[in-house]
């Protein structure tokens, strides 16, 4: 799931500024289980919003609402109405919630009540771990099913650095080494040849270093006279 | 009515009760003619870890100036 924050309060305050129409739109996917923008944290921030605003001698007109999934416009178009009367909109989606709303709704003005933090899982309760960097290249099959590009904090290809101390990292002793989870778990299946195989340096143009990325399937895309229709 | 007692608007105390024990007591304390102040309103919950965020932020805003977890 994408891992969300939400941002201070006086950080949100300061983005929405004196408009007087506020709408805070949760999203009900990932930041609704990272607790971070679901319809109960819209809530809550609306009411924040509303007392404090009140406090500072100018009240707003503070609502809510929480939509499936802000990355998809069919789920923004039903409350399209809502988000044009609004002066401005506190988005707690990702950051992709943000910019579908932006680019659906060209009008309205809209922030992030969110920092968008990684991509990862719930390891226990209260507690979530980045397990993916995105990088468009997965090389888990190789690893023993552990990324070491989004688990290693200099993402090396073959084998810890010099900093890996008992099984954890120089830069924080609770942050695992990610070699030596993929040597300890490639050791308990058997497969510890595969580490012989030197990983070439990795093409990172398919990762962000390739600029922004897109990906067109034809074979789903609409023909042309069936998106005029 | 005692002077006491008298309804005041100087203050408003959302008090949210458990059921199991501190709502309980409250009834028991009225059984007994034991007397609180009227600006308490005591709210029955079916548990005090039941008391989310948000109850606690609506009773603010619609007026309370404090509120009290009795569990």
């Amino acid at each position: 799931m994408i891992v969300a924050e939400q941002k201070p309060l006086e950080e949100i305050k300061e983005l929405v500024g004196e408009a007087q129409k506020v709408l805070v739109v949760g999203c009900g996917t990932c930041v609704t289980v990272c607790f971070a923008g679901g319809d109960r944290e819209a809530q809550i921030l609306a009411s924040s919003l509303r007392m404090s605003s009140k406090l500072d001698d100018h009240p707003q007109d503070v609502t809510d609402l929480t939509v499936q999934r802000q990355c998809e416009w069919e789920y923004l178009d039903p409350i399209g109405e809502d988000i044009q009367k609004s002066d401005i909109v506190v988005s707690l989606g990702c950051g992709i919630g943000v910019q579908a709303i932006a680019e659906r709704f060209p009008e309205t003005w809209v922030v992030p009540g969110l920092n968008t933090t990684f991509l990862g899982l719930p390891t226990e309760q209260g507690v979530w771990s980045e397990r993916c960097a995105a990088c468009g290249d997965c090389l888990l099959g190789l690893t023993g099913g552990i990324c070491p590009i989004a688990r290693c904090s200099k993402s090396l290809l073959n084998g810890p650095c010099g900093g890996s101390e008992e099984g954890h990292c120089e830069i924080d002793p609770d942050t695992d080494c990610a070699w030596q989870l993929i040597y300890d778990r490639l050791d308990s299946l058997g497969k510890l040849e595969m580490l012989m195989k030197l990983q070439p340096p990795k093409n990172w143009s398919t990762s962000r270093d390739g600029g922004p990325r897109k990906i067109i399937r034809e074979d789903l895309q609409l023909a042309e006279e069936e998106t005029t229709n | 009515m005692t002077e006491n007692q008298t309804p005041s608007t100087e203050y408003q105390i959302v008090a949210y009760c458990c059921e199991h024990c501190a709502y309980a007591a409250a009834d028991l304390a009225g059984s007994l003619r034991m007397q609180y102040p009227p600006e308490v309103k005591v709210v029955e919950v079916p548990c005090t870890g039941k008391l989310d965020p948000l109850m606690v932020l609506h009773a603010l805003e619609d007026g309370a100036d404090g509120i009290m977890a009795a569990g």
